[in-house]
């Protein structure tokens, strides 16, 4: 999930999409920008998003995304909330499960 | 020991201007590497590739360049030399590419791959000569190349690890 500290404008799918390749290309280069990455959702009210990367290249794109601070000049920041090679178990987050 | 290795890549550079050879020089081709090394592998190669980078020899005159890097990071390196297109010097740029002769663990195997490979090269560039003057001068340089230990041009530098 992204974190704008302001209300600027908010970007799109595509521009999201175009934010994390900017990210993987500054930090990992052409190779890291050419990496297979797929927006399976995108919500533009709280800027979350499933994003989809082979299994060797997580380590590339959390990097990536982790030290990525700047979105059109605002201060911006990249939350991951979780991980899974499962797509369902992103459904409900494990850690928020109470225990009766 | 192994902790420290470090692997040695031999180069040529090659460029249809001749111009191209003046700025055949450390500083300028250590930058056009690191720019390649950015282009492709980005901030993180940059700084994976330029842990121990130095341009260890070069020779203007035949283009023959040696280039150092950590074994870790010698894939990330190589990978990223096709990508050098120029070499600029004094806001001049002379297009270019490097040819990636031998990789090795030492200098020495190196030393050893370059004699031999400019054996080969004087003698493909003797059956291409077209005139006799060329030709008389490349069998006298045939016939009076040797390996001595005097001659040897370029720093012996042991590697710790014995890999070669």
């Amino acid at each position: 999930r992204r974190e704008l500290p302001d209300g600027g404008a908010r970007p799109n799918a595509a521009q999201f999409k175009q934010l994390v390749v900017t990210a993987l290309r500054e930090l990992h280069g052409e190779v890291g920008a050419a990496l297979p990455v797929d927006v399976l959702t995108y919500e533009e009210k709280t800027l979350s998003a499933i994003l989809r990367v082979i299994s060797s290249g997580l380590v590339k794109l959390w990097s990536a995304l982790t030290l990525l601070g700047f979105y059109q000049n605002r201060r911006c920041a990249f939350r991951v909330l979780q991980t899974s090679p499962f797509l369902l178990a992103l459904s409900g987050n494990s850690r928020e499960l109470v225990v009766d | 020991h192994a902790a420290l290795s470090r692997r040695y890549v031999l180069c040529e550079v090659v460029s249809e201007d001749p111009r191209c050879r003046q700025c055949i020089e450390d500083r300028a081709l250590g930058l056009a590497v690191r720019d390649a090394i950015t282009r492709v592998h980005g901030d993180y190669g940059l700084a994976c590739c330029s842990i121990s980078f130095t341009v260890k020899y070069l020779n203007a005159y035949t283009g023959t360049v040696l280039l150092r890097c950590r074994k870790d990071s010698y894939r990330l390196l190589c990978s990223a030399l096709p990508f050098v297109r120029f070499l600029e010097s004094r806001g001049q740029r002379y297009p270019c590419f490097l040819n990636t002769l031998h990789v090795g663990g030492t200098i020495r195997t190196c030393q050893k791959f370059l004699i031999q490979y400019n054996r080969t090269q004087l003698l493909r560039l003797l059956q291409n000569c077209t005139n006799e003057e060329e030709r008389q001068c490349i069998q006298k340089s045939l016939l009076s190349c040797s390996l001595t230990e005097e001659q040897s041009q370029i720093r012996d530098e042991e590697d710790d690890d014995g890999t070669e």
